[in-house]
């Protein structure tokens, strides 16, 4: 497959009034978001390495590229891309990057966006475009890779992309802490003000379970870079509560945690707010409900399992609520990553009503053919 | 030329006059002269007025105004910019210099919300007492607003570890150039939808004004050891800049100096103590917890070393480290000293490309009989080959143009981006279908449409008004009349063609 057959296809639906479904490996059509399409285009076999040079630690693949085999390619280098979505990672680039996916590691790298330098997509009159470019830098023409970052399809096919790299650390360890009282409060305002960790987060008991992490809501937290930086962050969690090495694994496991789950919503306020509310969040125990928190990145994740005991949308608009402490009057930003079919309709707003993305939108898709309602439009 | 915008020119003037008070308009072609040209002073564009609104409502008032009679304009910061892009071609410029509210200050949080006009330099004197900094750094830091800032998608030394604007950026409430006021981003968290604050930023001015702007700001970290590694080859330091990305290691900042340069700063009044017989000097900087730093700048330390450094001095203190950033944040300013005008490209290369094309830019200098100087940001592979000449002498100005073109057609063959941080403006324009293609610039064209159909903001600047299809194909039939005529009137001719003009002084 080419971004030429990409071109065909849409060029097939415009002409033909089909709306299509754009997917990689298919791993979000179990989200439940309600798409009018009549047609599925996969970009699943328009995968592989179109050019990478280590030294520039820069790749450019085609977007049905596994991260899997991304990080395979990159490991015969010293290299990652240091993007870890929750969820399989069978999942492509592609969809990673059209969803805004993000991970643990989005703590010390950044959200996708922030990976992504440049690249080629197909808008819905089936023309080609490429965005930004192959270097580190670039300020050339209006920034149409953040654009379609997040766009979830609806502006064009995304064929290629150009990634930034990182060259592997000498040394990356992974701890567990296990909580009692107060911990997570210190630790979170340690990992906010102290340290620098690749990633971060608090989880409940039942991901402690899930995890084999024993019964008590715990803290995971990943540091890298050279052995003294790790050691001293080390020294500085330690004067907390005692830590534990895990395996570099525990980190897909916690990811996998979304593969069976039927709802998952993502909530986010300024750091300060889970600082303070972490402990209390992490203690309501729900079988089931998996809840995890980056104090540094201002993010609460809910997942419910899917056949969970309390896996309706009530779990849902409950983890909709979550109470801070203080109100300094600013409201969480919620968004909805998976939720079940019929929960859409009624608990989504669309996220693009506004003029601007509503223009924006029509002037890429004008025939209104790419993931139609995906973003509850 | 036909200019549409001067026969209501004077009543359009009156009426901003009481938006903004009248001493706050300029008008008189000798009080505008100051805005005649940015960073860059071979473009010279000579504005039809200058109005500086002194607060929010007043901008919206003026930006309404101007939608109302259909007139063109361009927003501009402090005028520091080094592409052309402030520049008003008959047009007016709407200063936003009075707009210098840090508004708020949220320090557990990290994160300011400033107008558009605050200096960085003040945001990051107003926040370090708080043990924070804006990062983004650019040279101009002590002039330059965060408005232009976010117009630019500014970048400086330190975004080689902590990112541009873009960056650092969080939310945004913006100006529509039809007068309406949305917000985009969230200063709270993250949002679903179409990232309309990522578009904005580096959008040049012609997606709208920024009111205000709500940024991140960074702990300042707890250790900063800076390192001067000088070589006898500009080969030995392009070649230990890759060695130094390749080991992992990520310097706050990684500047490389060529010798032209070093001995112009040396013999300016920001000499920073840079051996003047050295071929290249790199500035190094490493930050973090201290252990870590330590160990990182062994490995630094050694790989210089390894790589033909002659000398690796680590400065001892805060002072000799402001010195040797002194030296190389004022390069610029001290290229003053060889000759009264100075062009600067800002073209990114891919890191490995660094040694070739290095040696492709000395080999066109001899060719064309110029001095070009090397300052740039080195770990990032953005170039910044500059060349002092007078823009007096016509033979002078071609040769150096020739020069300017070629080196920009070597750096676009192997790879790299025209711009990594200075912007397209006027000056690179040129360029752009060099490297977009037709579809490419025409879907950058269909989002400017969304922000500002009329094509308003700053006219004529970026995409060469002719990659845009729309454009063409139903002219006339948006927004005022005669508009085209008006914005083709701002369109100038690309670079190539474009000999730098002489100086007004």
């Amino acid at each position: 497959m080419t971004t030429q057959d990409v071109v065909s296809a849409v060029r097939e639906s415009v002409a033909t009034r089909t709306p299509l479904r754009i997917t990689g490996r298919s791993n979000w059509l179990d989200a439940g978001r309600p798409v009018r399409a009549g047609k599925t285009l996969s970009l699943r076999d328009d995968s592989g390495v179109v050019s990478y040079v280590p030294g520039d630690l820069t790749l450019t693949v085609r977007a049905g590229t596994t991260l899997a085999e991304i990080e395979r390619v990159t490991l015969e280098h010293d290299q990652w891309l240091p993007l870890d979505p929750y969820g399989s990672s069978d999942g492509t680039i592609g969809a990673t990057i059209a969803t805004a996916s993000a991970g643990p590691l989005a703590s010390g790298f950044g959200l996708p966006r922030d990976l992504l330098l440049g690249l080629e997509f197909v808008n819905g009159r089936g023309e080609i475009v490429r965005a930004g470019g192959k270097v580190v830098k670039n300020v050339a023409g209006f920034d149409l890779s953040r654009l379609l970052t997040g766009s979830w399809g609806t502006l064009g096919v995304i064929t290629e992309l150009t990634l930034r790299l990182y060259a592997r650390p000498r040394a990356d360890r992974s701890f567990v802490v296990s909580l009692r009282g107060e911990q997570a409060k210190a630790l979170a305002h340690a990992a906010y003000t102290a340290i620098s960790p690749y990633a971060f987060q608090l989880v409940s008991a039942s991901v402690a379970r899930a995890l084999g992490l024993g019964a008590h809501p715990a803290c995971l937290v990943r540091l890298g870079g050279n052995e003294a930086v790790v050691a001293e962050q080390l020294i500085v969690l330690s004067q907390i509560a005692p830590t534990k090495e895990i395996e570099p694994h525990t980190w897909t496991a916690l990811r996998e945690l979304d593969v069976n789950a039927d709802s998952v919503v993502r909530i986010s306020n300024v750091p300060i707010q889970f600082l303070g509310a972490s402990a209390s969040i992490l203690a309501e125990d729900i079988p089931g409900v998996y809840t995890c928190i980056d104090p540094r990145r201002g993010v609460l994740r809910i997942v419910v399992a899917r056949n969970g005991q309390e896996g309706d949308d009530d779990t849902v608009a409950g983890g909709t609520s979550v109470e801070f402490g203080t109100d300094n009057g600013r409201s969480s930003e919620v968004i909805f990553e998976k939720l079940p079919a019929d929960v859409w309709v009624r608990v989504s707003p669309s996220v693009v009503a506004d003029s601007l993305s509503l223009g924006i939108r029509k002037a890429y898709d004008p025939h209104d053919i790419l993931n139609p309602g995906i973003l509850g439009d | 030329m036909t200019l549409p915008s001067r026969p209501n020119a004077s009543t359009v003037a009156d009426r901003l006059a009481e938006i903004v008070g009248e001493r706050h308009v300029l008008s008189r072609q000798s009080e505008l002269l100051v805005y005649n040209s940015d960073g860059l002073p071979g473009y010279r564009r000579q504005p039809s007025l200058a109005v500086f609104p002194g607060n929010r409502e007043q901008t919206v008032a003026v930006v309404r105004l101007l939608a109302r009679e259909g007139l063109p304009f361009v927003p501009r910061g402090a005028g520091t910019g080094l592409s052309g892009g402030a520049l008003a071609n008959d047009i007016v410029v709407i200063g936003l210099h009075r707009l210098k509210e840090i508004i708020s200050l949220d320090v557990p949080n990290r994160r300011a919300t400033v107008e558009p006009g605050v200096v960085n330099l003040r945001l990051n004197k107003h926040v370090a007492p708080h043990g924070l900094l804006y990062a983004p750094d650019p040279s101009s830091e002590a002039a330059c607003t965060i408005g232009g800032n976010v117009a630019e998608n500014a970048g400086g030394p330190h975004c080689l570890k902590y990112g541009v604007t873009l960056n650092h950026v969080l939310a945004m409430t913006v100006l529509l150039p039809s007068g309406e006021v949305v917000e985009l981003g969230s200063k709270v968290g993250e949002r679903d939808g179409y990232d309309l604050r990522g578009s904005f930023i580096g959008s040049e001015g012609c997606f709208g004004i920024a009111l205000d702007i709500t940024v991140k700001l960074t702990p300042k970290p707890p250790t900063v050891r800076t390192l001067l590694a000088d070589f006898m080859s500009v080969d030995g330091a392009a070649r230990v800049t890759s060695a130094i990305i390749a080991s992992g290691i990520v310097p706050a900042a990684l500047e490389f100096m060529d010798g032209p340069t070093i001995r112009v700063v040396e013999s300016s009044i920001y000499a920073a103590g840079y051996p003047k017989d050295a071929e290249a000097i790199l500035l190094i900087e490493l930050d973090g917890l201290e252990s870590g730093v330590n160990a990182d700048l062994e490995t630094v330390r050694h790989i210089c070393l390894e790589g033909g450094a002659r000398n690796v001095k680590v400065a001892r203190d805060d002072i000799e480290r402001m010195k040797l950033w002194q030296g190389r944040k004022k390069a610029f300013g001290a290229m003053g000293r060889l000759a009264p005008h100075l062009i600067v490209q800002d073209a990114v290369i891919p890191r490995t490309k660094l040694p070739e094309i290095l040696e492709t830019i000395h080999a066109i200098s001899e060719k064309y009989g110029v001095v070009v100087c090397n300052v740039f940001h080195a770990g990032d592979g953005n170039l910044h080959p500059n060349i002092a000449y007078s823009a007096d002498d016509p033979a002078e100005s071609e040769r150096v143009h020739k020069a300017m073109t070629e080196i920009m057609r070597a750096c676009i063959d192997a790879g790299g981006s025209i711009t990594g941080e200075h912007g397209v403006g006027l000056d690179k324009m040129g360029y752009m279908e060099a490297i977009f293609s037709d579809n490419s610039l025409n879907a950058m064209c269909e989002l400017r449409g969304v922000f500002d159909p009329e094509r308003r903001s700053n006219p004529g600047k970026v995409i060469p008004v002719h990659a845009c299809k729309e454009w063409h194909a139903v002219p006339g039939t948006r927004g005022a009349t005669g508009l085209r005529s008006r914005i083709d009137a701002g369109v100038p001719e690309p670079l190539s063609a474009e000999p730098a003009r002489p100086s007004a002084q």
